[in-house]
């Protein structure tokens, strides 16, 4: 029975291709893309907080996720993602090193191009690369990974019609080289032993997603030394 | 964080002294650190609401309210009714909720109980059945409202509206909708709910919230929120009665190791168990006291 | 002219970026006496401009494209409407223009940018403008239609600025001209109740009930295509395609939109000192003949 379930796991992602410098206007950007799941993530600052904020002695964070009208299936209205920007901003504020900007805000503004599923990890990856290229101090590269679980199978990185008749999913958010986790979320019943073992999964696809990201930015970096 | 700890006002001597509690495993109060507060639950506050109850711990105090609306089902679920939650915060309730501040509490704070009580995309893992809802299969059902209000602000508004909702919907009588026969569903229903008859929601899958917050190297439950101006982090896990975990929400920017964190679920796990227990009784008897 | 002395003098002593942050205006006018640009352009060249069709695939028709920096995605998804009374054999198109905050530092969430209304209504007067004129529009509103009276297509065209580095409206006309390029109809079947549906990707081949009403996925015939060139004035200086920065300083701004066979179809001069416009003209349509 074990065995069986192993063969029907599907541990494979999806082809991921990160990209720095998406948008010039930016200090600094990343396009990424996962499948279908394509995002740019643009950062702002740190720049001069807002003016009816108070006096902080660390930097502040300011994150806002939105969707085109284009992105679903169904058209939608392409408004704000409230609860997608919250989560994008416990990902990362974690990573960041928030005293190395102190009394100043950066902004992390990510825009889903097309949405194929696992759309938030795909976001806060892109918006860690976003952040080191623009030269923000962070401990490390958050890289995000989902599992969706269907029936008895765990599916890493679902697609959108996966997450569509999913049990549960479970979402993780971490430091691949700090073996950290910045964010976790669990919907749906779960057992301990399946958590653990959804959770084994995810941390190894981070440190994978981790190292992609990382040779994304070494290649930029060469690129812009020549 | 370090607004949090501006808000509560707490001086560097303070600070040492609920850390070093904490480490002693005898908290400010007296409490050990995985012993709650004393749980105060009253049922039926809100006449108008199908369903509402009040929870207090300690000085945080939540009001949860039921509300039942008559609607079409959704094409793609004909079976079951919809069911919507949210949390609101009053702005008496702490100086952290004046303006904005509210607004993205309220947010996290629902968002967060969605996550632990409404289960995933198929329904696995939610608080109950939403099937019971149904009155008629694709044509007519009860869609519940579910809403939370933060009154008093003293630490783990999680638990204590995860708490409070439970209450709530055990406390929901779902009236008993008569539908003529023969009458026409795709225009206006037309339904009779004269009768006095009414059914409960099947409440035995309901999970309990237990936030572990953790300060220093250890994990308190229950914190006050001077306890909470300390914590780096903390990992709020929805469990039922069979001890199956239906949501898990982590709060707080620091990492934390994986190990530590399958090491919060046991131990969340564990004191499930003592809360689950604590609460029935408590809103058993609240119940027994709403019917005298 | 002490200033002028003044600030020649410091130019000398400065370095270039501090020298440009701080007199903006004689920087550029320093350049245009060398009749150059800081970029390295001639004044009257235009950036290097790229086009990519089907960038989403979740619309039915999409391109992206790039002058300079400024990058405009445009995406059209189409659904079936029923037409007006008024025309029942026409389909119909919407324009929206966006200007996420991802595009440029002055956009914040929830506070669009001014310029986005005022090149949204350009845009969808560029475009729709054309319609109407039948005999040399862009695209006959007949060719949207499905079942005179009955079924029309709407097409919703949403172009989203990714990068903003001035010349907004000629790189976002162009991403428009593009999508509508590269749109291909969805497949349409009629459903049991005779309504036009859309047939969906997984149900082709399905029941043998539902033809499809169109067999072959066909394109949109564009009967004229709009090319639009941006220049800024200034004194007796015209650039082509300015910049953010060469936008911002300079005052006047002229936007000339002329069709393939080169006649004019529209002129916006939105503000600035009236300026010798017949020879900016004369330049643009040289200009552009050169970019086609």
């Amino acid at each position: 029975m074990a065995d069986l379930r192993l063969l029907r796991m599907r541990c494979y992602w999806r082809l991921a291709v990160f990209r720095t410098g998406a948008v010039n206007a930016a200090s600094g950007s990343a396009y990424a893309e996962i499948g279908d799941t394509k995002v740019i993530v643009s950062v702002f600052g740190p720049r001069e907080s807002k003016k009816a904020m108070m006096y902080s002695d660390i930097g502040r964070l300011n994150c806002n996720v939105s969707y085109t009208t284009f992105a679903t299936p169904v058209r939608g209205q392409g408004s704000d993602n409230k609860e997608f920007s919250s989560m994008l901003h416990k990902a990362l504020e974690g990573a960041i090193i928030l005293d190395s900007f102190p009394k100043t805000t950066v902004d992390v503004f990510a825009l889903v191009l097309e949405s194929g599923g696992s759309d938030l990890p795909v976001v806060i990856s892109c918006a860690s690369v976003a952040l080191a290229d623009a030269g923000i101090m962070m401990y490390d590269l958050v890289a995000s990974v989902s599992v969706s679980c269907l029936g008895k199978n765990l599916v890493i990185d679902p697609v959108l019609e996966e997450e569509s008749y999913q049990d549960g999913s479970l979402m993780i958010s971490s430091m691949p080289s700090r073996d950290e986790v910045t964010q976790l979320t669990i919907t749906g019943e779960w057992s301990t032993a399946k958590i653990h073992e959804a959770m084994m999964l995810c941390l190894d696809a981070c440190s994978k997603l981790g190292k992609i990201m990382r040779s994304c930015l070494k290649e930029a970096a060469l690129a812009s030394q020549e | 964080m370090s607004v949090r700890e501006w808000m509560v006002g707490l001086s560097a001597g303070e600070k040492h002294f609920i850390q070093g509690g904490i480490a002693q495993d005898l908290r400010a109060d007296g409490r050990k650190r995985l012993t709650y507060r004393p749980i105060y639950v009253e049922t039926g506050v809100i006449p108008q609401a199908d369903g509402s109850a009040k929870v207090k711990m300690g000085a945080t105090e939540v009001i949860a309210s039921v509300k039942l609306d008559l609607a079409r089902p959704n094409p793609s679920q004909p079976g079951k009714g919809k069911v919507s939650l949210f949390v609101s915060c009053s702005a008496t309730a702490g100086p952290m909720f004046e303006g904005r501040g509210s607004e993205e509490l309220s947010a996290e704070l629902s968002v967060a109980l969605q996550r632990c009580l409404l289960g995933g995309k198929s329904g696995a893992g939610a608080a109950f059945d939403p099937s019971c809802l149904s009155i008629v299969d694709g044509k007519l059902c009860w869609d519940a409202y579910i809403d939370g209000l933060v009154v008093s602000a003293d630490g783990n508004l999680l638990d204590a509206l995860g708490a409070a909702i439970k209450a709530a919907l055990i406390n929901t009588r779902v009236p008993v909708a008569n539908v003529p026969a023969g009458a026409s569903l795709d225009e206006d229903p037309d339904v009779d709910l004269s009768s006095q008859e009414t059914t409960r929601i099947d409440t035995s899958g309901v999970p309990v919230i237990v936030t572990l917050t953790k300060v220093g190297r250890h994990y308190i439950v229950d914190a006050t929120s001077e306890e909470e101006s300390q914590m780096s982090s903390a990992v709020s896990v929805s469990i039922n009665k069979e001890r199956r975990i239906c949501g898990l929400t982590k709060r707080g920017g620091a990492g934390l190791d994986p190990s530590i964190i399958l090491d919060m679920i046991s131990v969340a796990s564990h004191v499930s168990e003592q809360l689950m227990n604590k609460l029935d009784s408590e809103i058993a008897a609240a119940e027994a006291d709403e019917q005298m | 002219m002490g200033p002028m002395n003044d600030s020649s003098d410091l130019s000398s002593e400065m370095e270039v970026d501090a020298f440009r942050r701080l007199f903006p205006l004689r920087f550029h006018e320093r350049h245009l006496l060398e009749s150059i640009r800081p970029d390295g352009r001639p004044l009257g060249r235009a950036r290097d401009t790229t086009l990519a069709f089907g960038a989403v695939a979740s619309a039915d028709g999409s391109a992206l494209a790039k002058i300079g920096c400024t990058t405009m995605l445009a995406a059209i998804k189409m659904e079936v409407m029923t037409p007006t009374v008024e025309s029942p054999n026409e389909g119909c198109i919407a324009v929206e223009f966006h200007m996420p905050p991802i595009c440029s530092p002055t956009v914040r969430p929830g506070r669009p940018a001014e310029v986005a209304p005022v090149v949204s209504k350009q845009l969808s007067d560029t475009i729709l403008r054309q319609v109407v004129m039948t005999f040399s529009g862009m695209i006959d509103l007949k060719d949207l239609s499905l079942v005179n009276g009955k079924a029309a297509w709407m097409a919703y065209l949403d172009i989203y600025c990714l990068d903003a580095d001035g010349a907004l409206f000629d790189t976002a006309l162009l991403s428009a001209v593009a999508a509508f390029c590269h749109l291909k109809f969805p497949m349409v079947s009629l459903n049991d109740d005779g309504r036009v549906v859309v047939v969906s990707g997984e149900s082709k081949g399905g029941k043998s009930g539902k033809e499809a009403v169109n067999k072959e996925q066909r394109k949109l015939n564009l009967i004229s295509i709009p090319f639009s060139l941006t220049c800024t004035l200034h004194n007796n200086y015209i650039l082509a395609d300015p910049t953010a920065e060469e936008e911002s300083i300079m005052e006047t701004l002229v936007t000339v939109v002329l069709d393939s066979s080169l006649q004019l179809v529209s002129f916006y001069k939105p503000g600035g000192p009236v300026l010798a416009f017949t020879s900016a003209v004369m330049v643009s349509s040289d200009l552009q003949k050169a970019i086609i």
